[in-house]
């Protein structure tokens, strides 16, 4: 899913060209402090490998084949910090040299597939990578991988008013989900072919968390892929619902929040106080998670 | 292979060849945010834009059907979206989408085929980006084709040894003969790596690369700048106020 230049509109391409900047500078200085400047040709390589990998076709079904993406395995071999470095080279030759992809559109599909993908197909072998149950992390981090990339391209074509039949959105849907099964099985075969062949090569985890832990993490993640595509698509859903059910005479009565109808009060009408006053609720929301989990790990340690 | 095509067009020698990297990549994202922003008379200025740029490939000396082909690469993601918005009842928005993905990939393709992409790398160092960045760039670039080759080698040998074999058993073990040959590609590659690596070092690397010649923008790279920057918004405010 590599967005061209064209599909998205201003306000969304702007916005994530500015995010994907410093989220890519961040994580081209964690990857320089694990991996100093002498390694750069390995990374450079294991992109040229991501490219060829897609020579090498799995079969799928009748008459259909697939290939490696490559997300998951990188972050599995090299780590989460380098294997995004690598994968924003990927969409830098891609855009520039292939044609696939566009310049402007750059920001969002770095930060779809190098900056969300990676970290995305990352996070279960972080969670619980460690343990017994290993081999359904390295799987299920495939399927994040791809699913979380197409999930947020879509959402970003959605945002920037390509309308889609309910149809066209359900098939897309069930063809990323297939994809993303698909990515994890052949990541989860090639990781068994690479640990037979070479071992040290996987990145080991020692210890790793409850398997709970990790379920609520994996759920969190889907649940957030889930609420992109909802949100992008019906805005006022949650309105709607909450006005046919009679909630929101109540509620507003209830709760005037200082953020009510997501507009700030000093800030009018536009794009922009919306998404201001959205950062603004997003904050608050973390603020709140925060307090909530000192609060709980405090009471545990007493 | 393909490739080729892209490295003989940027070793051009004509006027917009020598131009530099900076000011090329300037009028670009100039060019690009006046087609992305454009919203009113679209026929009128994708007609209008179509002709400078095509007047630009004629004055790189580039060919004209070669490149509008290349550019063609971006088409079926377009059609695709074109057909969906159809079904969606909004076949302008469709007929827009392909217009701008064309003309910026063309643009694209005109600035990468009249600079080698070290030299284009060397102007976004210049412009800011990262250097670990684009040295990851320049390495992916320059082994591509070499691994990818290894990658065909390897699909060629499957093939001879019967990978083309059809069946419901053949295709687990297909699948699995697929996994172990990414596996062996995998190891040689970051074989590969630690033997350049080692290569580099004996040859004294210091940790960046030596251009053979510092670039140098001059009184033409900024006129160049200003005209190829002017072009597209004067285009677009004309054909919106007639």
């Amino acid at each position: 899913m590599h967005i061209p230049d064209g599909f998205l509109s201003t306000p969304v391409w702007a916005t994530l060209d500015v995010a994907a900047a410093p989220a890519a500078a961040l994580l081209v200085r964690r990857a320089q402090r694990d991996f100093d400047e002498s390694k750069i040709p390995l990374l450079g390589v294991m992109g040229a490998f991501v490219f060829a990998a897609q020579m090498i076709n799995f079969p799928v079904g009748i008459g259909t084949t697939g290939h490696l993406v490559g997300g998951a395995l990188l972050a599995y071999t090299l780590g989460p910090a380098p294997a995004s470095v690598v994968m924003c080279a990927i969409l830098a030759i891609q855009a520039l040299v292939f044609q696939d992809g566009g310049v402007l559109a750059l920001g969002a599909n770095v930060l779809n597939m190098a900056v969300f993908g990676v970290l995305a197909g990352y996070l279960p072998f972080y969670l619980w990578g460690g343990g017994k149950w290993r081999r359904s992390a390295i799987f299920v981090g495939g399927v994040f991988s791809v699913l979380t990339s197409a999930i947020l391209a879509l959402a970003e074509l959605l945002l920037s008013g390509v309308k889609m039949p309910a149809m066209v959105l359900g098939i897309s849907l069930a063809l990323f989900l297939v994809s993303a099964l698909l990515e994890g099985a052949i990541t989860l075969t090639v990781v068994q072919a690479l640990e037979a062949i070479q071992p040290n090569v996987i990145q080991r985890r020692t210890g790793g968390l409850p398997l709970l832990t990790g379920a609520v993490g994996a759920v969190a993640v889907l649940l957030g892929g889930v609420g992109v595509v909802f949100a992008s698509t019906a805005p006022d859903g949650i309105w709607k619902l909450a006005a046919q059910t009679g909630i929101a005479s109540r509620a507003t009565t209830l709760l005037s929040t200082p953020l009510s109808n997501y507009h700030a009060a000093f800030l009018q009408g536009g794009w922009l106080p919306r998404a201001s006053a959205g950062i603004a609720g997003i904050a608050l929301v973390y603020v709140v998670c925060l307090v909530m989990a000192r609060m709980a790990a405090r009471r545990r340690s007493a | 292979m393909h490739h080729v095509v892209l490295e003989r067009w940027s070793r051009g020698t004509s006027a917009l060849h020598r131009r530099d990297p900076r000011a090329k990549l300037t009028a670009l994202v100039v060019f690009l945010v006046v087609v992305a922003t454009a919203q009113h008379m679209l026929p009128q200025l994708t007609a209008a834009l179509f002709l400078l740029l095509a007047a630009t490939l004629l004055y790189a000396r580039l060919p004209l059907w070669g490149a509008l082909a290349r550019t063609a690469l971006v088409l079926p993601f377009s059609l695709v979206f074109l057909l969906v918005c159809w079904m969606a009842g909004d076949p302008a928005r469709g007929l827009a989408l392909v217009a701008k993905s064309y003309l910026s990939a063309l643009a694209v393709l005109i600035v990468v085929s009249t600079t080698p992409l070290h030299a284009l790398l060397r102007g976004m160092e210049m412009a800011g980006i990262p250097r670990f960045l684009l040295m990851v760039v320049q390495f992916l670039y320059r082994y591509l084709f070499v691994i990818s080759e290894e990658a065909q080698h390897m699909t060629n040998a499957a093939a001879a040894r019967g990978a083309t074999f059809r069946g419901a058993v053949a295709r687990g073990a297909r699948f699995h003969a697929a996994a172990g040959a990414l596996a062996v590609l995998f190891v040689r590659s970051y074989g590969r790596a630690a033997g350049i690596h080692s290569a580099m070092l004996a040859r004294g690397f210091l940790g960046r690369f030596q251009p053979l010649h510092e670039d140098h923008f001059g009184w033409s790279d900024a006129l160049f700048l200003s005209l190829a920057s002017l072009a597209p918004v004067l285009v677009r405010i004309a054909v919106e106020r007639v």
